[in-house]
């Protein structure tokens, strides 16, 4: 590798900021290269939370057909019960084949690599961490109480509700809930001058309430993220989706049998999902509900070929002992950043 | 010299359209005349139209991958409809008017997005032309071709429709391009005017461009709940006018525009729910023995 393009990209976790970096851009500004209307995006279906109520955006996320589906076309096609093939089954197996198509690809690797406001939180974990400000692991019977919760998302405010509104059951105001609350369609619309998603809705006391309740969501984890990491991921109904289908994917994480792993457990102190299993655990079950793809594990595994990223056969990364001590040199696994030392250059021929 | 020729032109147009339509239809006449006052109002209590201008506005009816369209201002026998996509003997299709109403489909059952339909009449060496587009919710080929696909001699093309989830809203900024011929017509005047009575002009520039701000005219109250999710809206029409020798041209554009967010959204609410947020997060950010949360 040329010595410039190191220096740029020195590590796994620098390509994975510049990918990032990349994607926040399309994600919330992408329109000005892709094109305007929401039919000439990436996808209709970007499996990423890419707002649909952001204009400028360049894709599209899929929880908004998806809700959009269940409220419009299941809901009410059945209390109509008529056109079931055409009006109800066709639709929604395009949305998510759309979705699943690009999941097949690079299935997790959208929640650590793409995702507008995975990005978001990592850039405000950063400042945390320089700022050295606390950490808190989501740990033990805590981190047993959260994990259902992202099943309980994807179930209730991206298909129930939706459903429900759609029979007639709820009010139209719970015809998308997850949207209401979710913390990137504020995020990125902030982020392309639109303040109309911030504001709330005093039009009727149901989507007052559910934007509060939104509002306060995208509070708590904008200040949460400084010292958790990656606070909303751990409940966000994407990684359930994705989640589902992760063992069908072609990117995946694979991780061997090595005896040192009983008593390092280093890759679980880099992991930003607090996954645990990646320590304790080898093959399938290594690869976890809540993992995102981004690599840190295997980028501070200090042993070689224990833990891979891996697209299909090919290995995309494989940990490796000088990889890790170059890493350790700049960065703690917990992602505390060490700091800069500034060393004068010796002057040629100087005297000591 | 030409600029204050076509704002003239285009004025005794409107008016002309307006006079011819309330001798078609005489019971019409008073309630046309009090349009101009409160357009909306007076529209809504009699079913008539609010503006003299050809239109082709929603009616009831038509359902997914079909629209009903209410002919307005015109005397046309039939509907063209462009969609954007889609196998080429439904790229353009016509479609009969009946008793003033057409229903309209899109050219695929799963081609949806924007459908551009059309009427136009020709009489007495004027041609009218009405126009407007659909949003057939199945995904669908985007409108960048249809819109620049030459559908007359004089067009009114919006830069660009609104997007799937946006809409045109009070008090924002929308450019319009106006061509003959196919080709952008320079220094031409657009006129604007609204289901509230609003009206406003704008000219062409060299691009043939017009940039239009939409009218705050939506009262403070609720005027109308209707559409998705009750949501309100009322109509406006562009229109703009042009002489060819001993031909006449008259070609509007009508669509729906929404009241601004801010009527019904509160900035200062949003920002306290966030700021409670980031209250219930602050605790977080102190030091703690146990790093466990």
């Amino acid at each position: 590798m040329p010595e410039a393009l190191k220096s740029v990209l020195p590590s796994l976790s620098r390509v994975r900021l510049w990918v990032q970096i990349v994607m926040l851009f399309v994600t919330v500004w992408g329109a000005s290269v892709v094109g305007h209307y929401s039919a000439e995006k990436i996808s209709d279906a970007l499996p990423a939370l890419s707002c649909a109520y952001d204009m400028q955006n360049g894709s599209y996320c899929v929880l908004i057909p998806l809700q959009h589906q269940m409220h419009h076309r299941v809901g009410e096609a059945l209390v109509k019960a008529q056109d079931v093939t055409l009006k109800i089954l066709l639709p929604l197996a395009m949305t998510m084949l759309t979705f699943l198509a690009f999941f097949f690809v690079l299935g997790k690797a959208f929640c650590g690599w793409v995702c507008p406001l995975g990005t978001l939180q990592e850039i405000i974990q950063r400042v945390g961490r320089r700022f050295g400000l606390p950490l808190h692991r989501i740990s033990g019977d805590k981190l047993g109480r959260v994990r259902p919760v992202k099943w309980l998302v994807v179930l209730a405010l991206v298909l129930v509700f939706p459903l429900l509104t759609g029979l007639g059951v709820t009010p139209h105001e719970f015809g998308n809930p997850y949207c209401d609350v979710c913390p990137s369609r504020i995020a990125t619309t902030l982020l392309s001058g639109n303040t109309n998603e911030f504001a709330l809705n005093m039009e009727s006391a149901w989507g007052f309430a559910i934007g509060a309740l939104g509002n306060t969501l995208f509070g708590f984890v904008a200040v949460g993220a400084l010292a958790i990491r990656q606070p909303f991921c751990r409940i966000c109904p994407m990684l359930a989706l994705n989640a589902a289908f992760r063992h069908l994917s072609l990117a995946r994480l694979v991780k061997k049998p090595h005896d040192k792993c009983e008593k390092c457990g280093i890759c679980a102190k880099a992991c930003p999902m607090d996954i645990t299993e990646i320590h304790t655990e080898h093959g399938r079950k290594a690869y976890h509900d809540d993992c995102t793809l981004c690599g840190r594990c295997a980028e501070f595994c200090p042993d070689d070929d224990v833990i891979q990223v891996k697209l299909g056969p090919f290995a995309l990364f494989r940990s490796s002992r000088d990889y890790y001590k170059k890493r350790m040199a700049a960065e703690m696994p917990d992602g505390t950043v060490k700091p800069v030392r500034i060393v004068r250059k010796p002057t040629t021929g100087a005297q000591s | 010299m030409t600029l204050k020729v076509h704002v003239l032109l285009a004025g005794l147009l409107i008016v002309g359209g307006a006079q011819a339509q309330h001798q078609g239809h005489s019971p019409d006449v008073a309630q046309g005349e009090s349009t101009a006052v409160r357009p909306k109002a007076a529209a809504r209590a009699t079913g008539a139209p609010w503006s003299s201008l050809p239109m082709l506005s929603a009616s009831f009816g038509g359902g997914r991958g079909a629209a009903a369209l209410r002919l307005s201002g015109i005397d046309a026998d039939k509907v063209t409809v462009f969609a954007p996509g889609g196998a080429s003997e439904r790229l353009v299709v016509d479609y009969a008017a009946t008793d003033g109403r057409a229903s309209i489909q899109a050219s695929a059952p799963m081609m949806g997005n924007y459908h551009w339909a059309q009427a136009r009449e020709q009489r007495d060496g004027v041609v009218r032309v009405a126009s407007t587009v659909w949003y057939f919710s199945n995904p669908g080929d985007a409108p960048t071709a249809l819109l620049d696909r030459r559908k007359g001699e004089l067009e009114i093309v919006p830069q660009p429709l609104p997007r799937e989830h946006a809409q045109y809203r009070e008090s924002e900024k929308c450019r319009f391009l106006v061509r003959w011929q196919g080709q952008p017509l320079a220094g031409q005047a657009l006129t604007l005017e609204t289901e509230h009575g609003s009206r406003a002009m704008a000219f062409t520039d060299d691009a043939g461009i017009a940039a239009l701000v939409f009218p705050r005219d939506f009262g403070a109250r609720k005027v109308e709940a209707g559409g998705h999710g009750g949501r309100e809206r009322a109509g406006f029409v562009l229109s703009t006018a042009y002489n060819d020798g001993n031909q006449t041209y008259l070609t509007a554009f009508n669509h729906v525009y929404v009241p601004e967010a801010e009527r019904s959204r509160s900035l200062t609410w949003g920002a306290a729910f966030g700021i409670v947020g980031m209250v219930i997060a602050a605790p977080l950010l102190r030091r703690k023995e146990n790093d466990d949360a």
